[in-house]
């Protein structure tokens, strides 16, 4: 398509001077390469940013939308959702949580997260995203004494381009897959993390995802670079508030560690899942992948999911360094018509290389929640070691688990153990513990706490607790 | 990679040369369900690591040049080797043609063709309307009582004068109450291509008891796709027992529905390969009504360049409760240019079950191999007698007490060959 | 025949041996013993072979060889017999064949023929009686679902059958009964003779109360603090070993 044909379509699309009139600066429903163009332009970026979602956008047009996965769900408009939204305050951006809209403050404060109070007693930087747009960073001084840069994608493709430009897409590349595809032409904002050399990142960095607006799509961006011998624990919680139409989430997150390095990324997820009849909720199709680029390198992810309508979300490790060692430690709960497809892809390539996965999934209601793994040794992989345990808990008859994992093990040094387990919570456990004294709710409470014990012990203490707070939560009048 | 077709109008042709008769509808119905729905090719779920393209080159070459199968007298060798080694009640279906000579006609068994009968109706699955197109007859077999010897399926092929392509339809009734043994024995010979595409179906009545063994000892390099769809009456038992010796591209189905209460199942099998071998075992067991029990444990061995596949899946249907569902599978990769894909599947619909799976790959045990050493044995023998180790236990599980020391022999020439080349 | 000098062992990082030295001649019994984590269980290994065990400094000569360049296999085959302390599940491996086996890579390394299949059967049946164990052993898997002492009885009838000329028995007589106790140390005895040499590593002396040792070592701390006569197993078992710390440490 010639220059002038694509300068015509936007023109034709937006002739009334798009950027000022939409209020609150979003775009109407609709993908075309105009939007992606506004987009880019919206947030001021760099050429080399535009041609990389132009080229994006093209491949995601040429390809077609998963079917595998054990997932049911009408098709998604994508003509329907708009790909740019942003908050009112964006114009002039508060610099201190003092400046905050005081309105967006008692939002996060309906959900549970007093951010002011957890970023000022817990030392953590809060990079909170209402929407597509950061509105609030703090103690970035305290970082940038240490060398690291966190901020927001879009600063740090103004502010870092040669950084963006040498890591973006190196992890999931533009056609990695439909989603991901989707993401890197219209994303819209999300964090960036370097950890340079040797530095031990001083706090633990967190970020919290909202979604807000109706008929917006969330195209979050995570960039987080380890550089050689560094370490970093990165934190990322999501709630959404109470919405009748369902809501496409699309995210993609790259992890690159570098020699010695460690990322640590642990997930608290509890988008709104839908009502018991399964109205509304957020479709959850995210890509999460990290690259053990380095020696000794090492990736682990924590996730603890119960929320969204569905789920499709596998933060995966290529081992490509001697020695480097992934990890993925995972609870995902699936309550009343929650469908959730959930697990993770080791790719082991380097030599020496181990991993590690721990998977447990609840299931209950008439919700189905599978774990899907890859475990894949490459024939120069010598020395592989790999165990897995993936274990599933029943509550209730309507309900479903399945366990689909694959291993493909092409080096004959290599070590695989799967195990798999299926249990219930049965009603002589919960007799037993009634007996006893204990309320059914908290008999079930403490035995799916016991079960994913593995799993929360991995996650940074505070996380630990409202991990488990939310699993209570998650599954109140999933028995009786 | 282009996907190879199935040259259909020589298949047509082909099938219009053969005889009419009750089988003849099918034979249609058939072909147009290839037309149509071609077969499997990687992109499919349940076939993604083995590739049917050398099973339909074999068929287009078998069809371009006239779709004959031609035996030679080594056949009846072959034959009389297998059958005196395993005292059975054999009936035999030598290059797809269906051979009663061997077999003992009593009273506890009734044996009746397609063609004297009728054809069953096609089958939805993948292969079936190959097998059904080009199906000279089948076999319809109902045990009514116990038998004194083990009834004998010997389906061997011969293609040393030119390629053979088969296929072999069997349907079998076990009656209720009924104790039965049954040996499934494939082979093959001779240097040319063969095929073999066989489909056996098997309907076990109500407290019936099975005991099937399973031998594949084809020659190597040859293809065979076989399925086996087992349906289980009320408080029916199956224990089974399958070993891959031989073969070019195996693939091997096997189908088991337990529809009622009470019914059990264990099968187990192991296989070994080297050189060229691709061998592809997959299961799938449907547990419709509880309780019922099933129970798989596969076995590898691989060295060579080879590559196996086993994906076994249980899948528990709402309301079987009551499920007891277990299965595991253990690999030994003995070479560099081994590869095992192998894949435990559980869908569960129902929470009133027990299911487990458990996976492995690896080597031997080096702690096993040091108690050797210290006892004088030298590490290639102590590597030696701990392979044959990780095969005899499932030897030790044929459930027909008379084929073990066959099964023993060929499992030893098997392994002798297999590890014979650098271990160490 | 077993001179040890100055041996130092480490395993990964672990350094557990730290200059031991032992001398065993013909027809000597002795026993060794220490704290858990002295290094016992360490020095039987090595004798052994095993290659987990990286030898770091010192000399091991058997029989006037260098004991160290050679393989655990020819090291069993020379003679040398360790009784494991956790003897190894094999499933699979029938009993009978290991132990044939095993004679046999003997027998041939001596340059005698292949036992015969019914001598075979005839020695180890009567072995087997006098280890107060059932026949039906031979037939199972190598020490498969075996209890404890069924474990250690297997390990002295191998040692039986394979008539070593230097036996290391490490912690033999733990998690045994009383009977199962005798049974094993009148199989050690049995075995004893003036051309051959018996080390019994253990925690306990209970073990020495049957089986009478000449010599009695004790290592702590990856060396050898004392030797003496069978007294000084008496003297342990009043005194426990703590005051061995400060032995070491002066």
């Amino acid at each position: 398509m010639s220059s002038e044909n694509i300068e015509s379509i936007v023109n034709r699309r937006y002739e009334h001077g798009f950027i000022t009139d939409i209020e609150s600066h979003g775009l109407p429903p609709g993908l075309d390469e105009s939007v992606v163009r506004a987009i880019s332009t919206l947030k001021k970026e760099p050429q080399f940013m535009l041609e990389w979602r132009l080229q994006a956008y093209r491949q995601w047009r040429e390809m077609t939308e998963p079917t595998w996965a054990h997932v049911h769900y009408p098709p998604i408009d994508f003509e329907g959702i708009s790909y740019y939204s942003a908050p009112k305050s964006d114009a002039d951006k508060p610099q201190s949580l003092d400046e905050v809209d005081p309105k967006l403050l008692e939002t996060y404060d309906k959900l549970g997260i007093p951010l002011h109070e957890r970023a000022r007693l817990a030392g953590v930087a809060v990079d909170a995203v209402f929407d597509s747009v950061s509105v609030a960073t703090t103690f970035k001084a305290k970082l940038s004494e240490a060398g690291v840069i966190f901020c927001s994608f879009s600063e740090a493709v103004r502010e870092h381009p040669e950084l963006v430009q040498k890591y973006l897409g190196s992890v999931v590349p533009r056609r990695d897959n439909f989603y991901a595809a989707l993401n890197a032409a219209v994303f819209s904002d999300g964090s960036f993390v370097y950890i340079p050399k040797g530095v031990r990142c001083p706090m633990e960095l967190s970020t919290y995802f909202r979604i807000n607006a109706a008929n917006t799509g969330q195209f979050e961006r995570t960039l987080i670079i380890a550089d050689e011998g560094s370490h970093v624990s990165y934190l990322e919680g999501c709630t959404a508030p109470m919405r009748d139409e369902n809501q496409l989430h699309a995210a993609v997150v790259e992890l690159v560690a570098l020699e010695g390095a460690e990322i640590k990324y642990s997930t608290v997820q509890n988008w709104y899942p839908g009502d018991e009849n399964g109205v509304g909720g957020i479709y959850n199709f995210v890509t999460k992948r990290g690259d053990c680029r380095g020696d000794n390198s090492k990736i682990s992810w924590t996730q603890v999911e119960t929320g969204s309508a569905i789920t499709w979300k596998y933060p995966s490790c290529l081992l490509r360094g001697n020695n480097s060692v992934g990890e993925f430690y995972s609870v995902a709960v699936a309550n009343n018509m929650q469908q959730a497809d959930t697990g993770t892809k080791m790719i082991h390539i380097g030599a020496n290389t181990s991993s590690t996965i721990v998977s447990k999934g609840i299931s209950a209601g008439h919700a189905q929640n599978a774990y899907r793994g890859l475990v894949k040794v490459m024939p120069q992989a010598h020395g592989a070691r790999n165990h897995t345990q993936c274990d599933s808990l029943l509550i209730g008859k309507n309900c479903g688990a399945h366990t689909f994992p694959y291993m493909e093990i092409k080096n004959p040094s290599a070590k695989i153990e799967h195990e798999a387990t299926t249990s219930k919570i049965s009603a002589d456990q919960l007799f037993y513990c009634r007996q006893r004294g204990i309320s059914e709710e908290d008999a079930v409470n403490m035995i799916v706490n016991g079960f994913c014990k593995e799993v929360f012990k991995e996650l940074p203490m505070e996380f630990a607790v409202e991990a488990q707070a939310l699993l209570n939560v998650s599954l109140e009048g999933a028995v009786g | 990679m282009k996907q190879q077709n199935l040259a259909i109008n020589e298949l047509r042709e082909a099938v219009l040369r053969m005889p009419a008769d009750r089988l003849s509808a099918t034979r249609t119905a058939a072909i147009a369900s290839l037309k149509q729905n071609g077969l499997p090719t990687l992109r499919h779920e349940d076939w993604k690591y083995t590739d049917l393209r050398p099973a339909i080159e074999i068929s287009n070459q078998w069809l371009a040049a006239g779709a004959n199968n031609t035996a030679s007298d080594t056949v009846a060798d072959a034959i009389a080797t297998i059958t005196s080694s395993l005292d059975a009640n054999w009936l035999l279906i030598t290059n797809g043609v269906i051979d009663t000579s061997h077999f003992d006609r009593g009273a506890s068994i009734e044996i009746a063709r397609f063609s004297d009968t009728s054809a069953p109706p096609l089958a939805d699955k993948p292969l079936a309307d190959l097998n059904a197109a080009l199906l000279n007859d089948g076999l319809k077999i109902h045990v009514h009582a116990a038998t004194e010897k083990p009834l004998g399926l010997l389906i061997i092929d011969a293609a040393d004068t030119g390629a053979s392509v088969s296929q072999v339809n069997i349907e079998i009734k076990i009656a209720a109450g009924c104790d039965a043994e049954l040996i499934e024995y494939q082979a093959s010979l001779g240097t040319q291509d063969s095929y073999c595409n066989s489909i056996i179906s098997m309907q076990v009545e109500e407290s019936a008891h099975v005991s099937y063994v399973r031998i594949q000892d084809r020659r190597i390099g040859h293809t065979q796709t076989a399925r086996q769809s087992i349906s289980m009456g009320a408080a029916s038992d199956l224990n089974m027992a399958s070993y891959d010796l031989g073969g070019g591209l195996i693939r091997n189905d096997l189908d088991i529905d337990l529809n009622a209460p009470h019914a059990n199942v264990v099968f187990n099998g192991l296989y070994l390969a080297g050189d060229g071998q691709h061998i592809d075992n997959h299961s799938r067991v449907d547990h419709r009504v509880g309780p019922a029990s099933s129970s798989q444990e596969y076995r590898g061995i691989l060295n060579g360049r080879c590559r196996c596949v086993w994906n076994g899946k249980a899948i528990v249907h709402k309301g079987a409760d009551g499920t007891d569902a277990n299965q595991s599978n253990h690999n030994l990769l003995l070479s560099d240019h081994a590869e095992i894909d192998a894949k435990p599947e559980l869908e569960i619909y129902a929470d009133e079950v027990k299911c487990s799976h458990g996976t492995t790959v690896g080597q031997l045990d080096e702690t096993s191999l040091f108690y050797l050493r210290t006892r004088g044995l030298d590490r290639r023998q102590a590597k030696q007698i701990l392979t044959h180790a990780f095969a005899a236990d499932l030897v030790g599980r044929t459930p027909i007490d008379m084929t073990r020391d066959t099964i023993t022999a060929l499992v030893g020439a098997r392994l002798a060959v297999l590890i014979q080349e650098e271990l160490l | 025949m077993l001179e040890i000098k100055n041996l130092k062992v480490r395993i990964g990082d672990t350094e557990i041996l730290r200059g031991l030295s032992l001398s065993v001649k013909a027809g000597e019994v002795h026993a060794i013993m220490g704290p858990n984590g002295s290094g016992k269980s360490t020095l039987a290994q090595v004798v052994a072979g095993h290659e987990d065990y990286v030898v770091t400094a010192g000399d091991v000569t058997y029989m006037g060889n260098n004991l160290l360049e050679l393989d655990p296999e020819i090291r069993a085959r020379e003679g040398i017999f360790l009784g494991f302390q956790y003897p190894v599940e094999i499933a699979g491996v029938n009993n009978a064949y290991l132990l044939k086996a095993a004679v046999n890579a003997k027998r041939l390394h001596q340059g005698l023929g292949e036992i015969d299949a019914f001598e075979f059967l005839k020695v180890a049946r009567e072995k087997m009686a006098t280890l107060g164990m059932d026949p039906k052993f031979l037939n199972r898997g190598v020490n498969e679902g075996f209890s404890g002492g069924e474990k250690k009885r297997n390990e002295v009838l191998q040692m039986a059958m394979l008539e070593p000329r230097l036996a290391i028995l490490d912690e033999t007589d733990s998690g045994l009964d009383i009977d199962a106790l005798k049974a094993v140390a009148q199989g050690v005895n049995a075995l004893r003779s003036p051309e051959r040499a018996i080390v019994l590593v253990t925690h306990y002396q209970r073990l020495l109360d049957y089986i009478e040792p000449d010599h009695v070592h004790v290592l702590s701390e990856g060396r050898i603090v004392r030797s003496g006569d069978k007294s000084l197993a008496h003297e342990l078992e009043e005194k426990g070993y703590d005051w061995l710390r400060e032995v070491a440490n002066a």
